[in-house]
């Protein structure tokens, strides 16, 4: 899994990272801002009506009646108004949207390979997409539409005739619908866990005809236990070796997993057992160091070369070389690696020239003591496995080349828990390339089911936004245009990253209008054009738009940065930090867009 | 205040009509104006107004006439154009006047998927009151409308008349002091009009101040202390119905067990003292009497049917 953007520890990205100011005070200075530019327009709108003074006391007077709606907003009118929405949403068949999800995870099976590669990965994806786009939508539609149905068929009449604060209304509606998501929600992770489970289980046949006496070993000497494969079920097939005499032990990994392996005596005759897969359900907790370079000269530097991609995500070194690429790993202890250090990689490979294709391009793993570089040993060569993870483990102690022993953590890790990681291409003119997060070390384990459950608080963050926004829409505007606005904000949120290059004017072919002119005119992207008085209006059009568009990008909330659909299904550990951010990102916009909605369903008048 | 008003003479000096008003328009109009901010109608003009504790005040006027925006102006329903609005002596738009309010809509718009003790409890949560007073309030209200019988139905399968009487219940769900009815008698039958005015009039002697509006006179004329007539958003009379509806150069005399000879005395009497004798006949009773008179001999004689007159 690519982690384009490491996280940094919650309280750093919240209040301060160096010299980046942090989250909160961004957020602060955009709500002011956001306040600060709509008092202003509003102002002008009323000033054309009223006059300026007028207009003045009336948004004065406005903002006051907020305050004082907030301070007095009565916990037991919301929880009514909730209640309705939760009756109202039932009637409204929204367990319809359940019933959609159950035929979905029913027929998955047909589509679905369990064969594939890494399953785990494939199913868990699914499922979690799945759960996305149809709670999403159900949210959508189910906020959208509640409050101007009620305002066309004059129920809300009865509301605001009694002594109920718009505050309440709106907070009201958003609690009711955020609650039957969740409680829709719930019930489809656990739907989804045990579909998962159910559809990964899976077993092998051994009998006692699939193992034979295990090859002599060194010298020939005779080696104790049995060796040999299971059947082949669901494409793949595991090789056994059984070193104890009873029986018992794990199968080699295949689609990144293992089966326990028992022996059982019945009637005189052994069988052998091989029992539920393990592992296929992960949550690795990665220790991930700094990466420094060293040149093909042997001098370090911070980046490596660029081999002319146009994303500068990684960089590479050259093969047959000194170069290198260095990881540090800090806070190693031995208690935390009882069995070895676990390993993984993703590198990438740049080829000069093709060679043979077949074969992968070899590199090496060194272990170096960072306070003493002198200090290190070749752990073992390996071929790169691309656009796989390649696992590696570093056993606690190993045999150099010289065969003298070698202890990690007595002669390589420093007193303060250190270790430098240096990989090596080995094969002349061609590259390998990294990231920091290319290469990593497993801490420890964490629960699949958590890690699970981690990844639909994602799911629910989003949700919550999307009712959220869906009822600020929903305040002033009817129920189709409420609609499409919050599909809008959703899609704009998931683009956030594309209108900010579009607001900076980095994206190429120009903004929407010169883009347009080069579809029609069939230019290319990156071609300059004619500058004729059509060129010249969409570009200068184009400059008008950024704004709003510059303002869209920071104000629409990140969708796609809250997903964390990838953490689950690649089998990666989903951290408290990175749960506390998403969690603090979607409260960041779920009060001032429910701010917004009191002030909008306050000004507006409910009657024709 | 318009030009042809005609002021209450009745009515007690200015301070002491201040202390009692409940509701109170000063200058109150309200233009409806498009999407652009264009005028498309302007349906009241300059609206002064009092209604004051413990009558029946109606508002009067045909369709189109600005009855139904002043009720939607005094809820905070709707903005003013200019004027003001208060009730209670507050805004109409203060939220917390309608502590003391009910309403009752002019089609009771209520939530048809609960039935009708979930409506009562979900607008006695709205007023904030405690899980035990809103299930007395709830049984009491529910059997005042006589709608015990029904009370676990959703009110989708309600009829009109049945809907009528669990929005008047939704009405008075937190005792109010100011009763807001718009059109309370329409759809229903004569005994329901009947036992609606019966309330309404209940409501006024129990101390409470009634607001209504409606297009039937009739049934106005039988509840209302005072009135204000609208027409085109503009106050064309106010004042109580018995002052406003009084004849004042006609007697009306009713007498029972006179002869023929006592008539023709009475008729001299007037010729004598230069009157003139409007009519002299047996007076007649109200089809609403009559219709109620039967209902009620049917209920208490089945089977019993009418004879046809040839």
């Amino acid at each position: 899994m690519v982690l384009e953007n490491p996280y940094p520890p919650y309280f750093e990205w919240l209040f301060s990272a160096g010299t980046t100011p942090g989250a909160f005070w961004i957020w602060l200075l955009t709500v002011v801002l956001f306040i600060v530019a709509s008092l202003f327009v509003a102002w002008i709108i009323s000033s054309v009506r009223n006059g300026p003074m007028k207009a003045g006391d009336l948004i004065f007077r406005s903002l006051v009646s907020l305050v004082d709606d907030l301070a007095h907003t009565s916990p037991r009118r919301v929880f009514a108004l909730a209640k309705l929405a939760v009756q109202e949403s039932i009637r409204r068949r929204v367990l319809a949207g359940f019933i959609v999800f159950v035929l979905i995870l029913l027929f998955a099976g047909w589509f679905l390979n369990p064969g594939k590669t890494d399953p785990a990965e494939l199913y868990l994806s699914f499922v979690l997409t799945a759960t996305s786009y149809l709670i999403l939508f159900m949210a959508l539609v189910l906020s959208a539409f509640s409050l101007p149905a009620d305002i066309q068929n004059k129920t809300i009449y009865t509301i605001v005739t009694k002594p109920v604060r718009p505050t309440e209304i709106v907070l009201g509606r958003a609690v009711g619908f955020a609650a039957v998501s969740t409680a829709l929600l719930v019930v489809m992770c656990g739907a989804s866990y045990l579909f998962v489970v159910r559809t990964l289980d899976h077993t092998h046949e051994l009998t006692a005809d699939d193992l034979a006496p295990r090859s002599p070993g060194p010298g020939g000497a005779p080696r104790p236990g049995k060796q040999g494969r299971t059947s082949v079920t669901r494409e793949h097939r595991h090789e056994v070796v059984l070193l104890d005499e009873t029986g018992h032990g794990l199968t080699e990994s295949a689609q990144d997993h293992k089966h326990e392996v028992t022996a059982v005596t019945r009637d005189g005759q052994t069988e052998y057992l091989v029992g539920k897969p393990l592992g296929q359900l992960k949550a690795r907790v990665p220790l991930y160091g700094k990466l420094a370079f060293v040149d093909r000269a042997g001098r370090p530097t911070d980046k490596g070369i660029n081999v002319g991609n146009e994303w500068g995500y990684r960089s590479y070194i050259e093969g047959g070389s000194p170069a290198a690429a260095i990881w540090t790993f800090s806070g190693l202890r031995q208690a935390d690696f009882p069995g070895g250090i676990n390993l993984d990689m993703t590198l990438r490979v740049f080829r000069t020239f093709k060679g043979d294709i077949e074969k992968g391009i070899s590199g090496s793993i060194t272990l170096r003591n960072p306070d003493n570089p002198k200090v290190s040993y070749l752990l073992k060569n390996f071929v790169a496995k691309e656009f796989s993870i390649d696992h590696h483990q570093i056993p606690l102690t190993f045999k150099d080349k010289d065969k003298k022993e070698i202890d990690v953590f007595r002669d390589l890790v420093t007193e303060n828990g250190q270790l430098d990681i240096v990989i090596h291409c080995l094969e002349r003119a061609q590259f390998f390339g990294m990231a920091r997060p290319d290469l990593y070390l497993f801490k420890r384990e964490g629960i699949p089911w958590v890690n699970f459950v981690k990844g639909y608080v994602a799911i629910w963050l989003q949700m919550l936004l999307i009712t959220t926004a869906g009822v600020m829409w929903s305040t002033f505007l009817n129920g189709p245009v409420a609609l499409l606005a919050t599909l809008g904000t959703m899609v704009g949120g998931y683009f956030v990253d594309f209108l900010g290059n579009l607001a900076n004017n980095s994206s190429l072919g120009g903004g929407p209008m010169e883009s347009f002119y080069r579809i029609v005119t069939q230019e290319n992207l990156t071609s300059e054009l004619e500058r004729n008085v059509t060129t010249l209006t969409a570009q200068w059009g184009d400059r008008l738009i950024r704004l709003p568009i510059f303002v869209a990008a920071r104000v629409l909330p990140d969708f796609s940065s809250l997903s964390d659909v990838d953490y689950v299904s690649y089998g990666f550990n989903i951290p408290l930090d990175l749960l506390a951010i998403h969690v603090t990102m979607g409260l960041g916009y779920v009060i001032p867009v429910l701010i917004l909605g009191f002030l909008f369903f306050k000004m507006r008048e409910v009657a024709k | 205040m318009a030009s042809q008003a005609v002021l209450d003479p009745a009515v007690s000096s200015p301070a002491d009509a201040k202390t009692d008003v409940v509701v109170e328009t000063r200058n109150l109009s309200k233009i409806y104006r498009d999407f652009w901010g264009r005028q498309k109608v302007r349906a009241l003009k300059a609206l002064d107004l009092e209604v004051r504790r413990g009558e029946i005040f109606g508002l009067l006027g045909p369709n189109g006439s600005g009855k139904t925006t002043t009720i939607k102006l005094l809820l905070g329903l709707l903005f003013p154009t200019s004027g003001q609005a208060l009730v209670f002596g507050k805004d109409a738009s203060d939220v917390t006047k309608n502590e003391r309010i009910g309403y009752l809509p002019e089609e009771s718009y209520l939530y048809r998927f609960l039935n009708a003790e979930e409506t009562l409890d979900f607008y006695g949560r709205l007023f904030d009151m405690p899980a035990d007073l809103r299930r007395q309030r709830t049984g009491e209200l529910i059997h005042l409308v006589k709608l015990d019988w029904a009370k676990r139905r959703q009110l989708k399968e309600y009829s009109k008349g049945m809907t009528r009487r669990i929005g008047l219940a939704q009405a008075l769900i937190n005792d109010p002091e100011l009763i807001v009815l718009d059109e309370p008698t329409t759809g229903l039958d004569p005994i329901g009009c009947r036992e609606m005015k019966d309330l309404i009039l209940d409501l006024r002697d129990k101390g409470k101040t009634v607001l209504m509006c409606s297009h039937l006179l009739a049934d106005v004329q039988d509840v209302c202390d005072r009135i204000a007539i609208l027409h085109q958003g503009e106050l064309k009379e106010l004042g109580r119905v018995d002052s406003l509806l009084k004849i004042r150069d006609v007697t009306e005399i009713r007498a029972s067990g006179l002869s023929d000879a006592a008539k023709e005395e009475i008729k001299a009497v007037i010729a004598r003292h230069s009157g003139s004798l409007v009519s002299m006949d047996n007076p007649t009773s109200t089809l609403e009497e009559l219709f109620l008179s039967i209902v009620q001999d049917a209920e208490a004689r089945p089977g019993r049917r009418a004879r046809v007159e040839g």
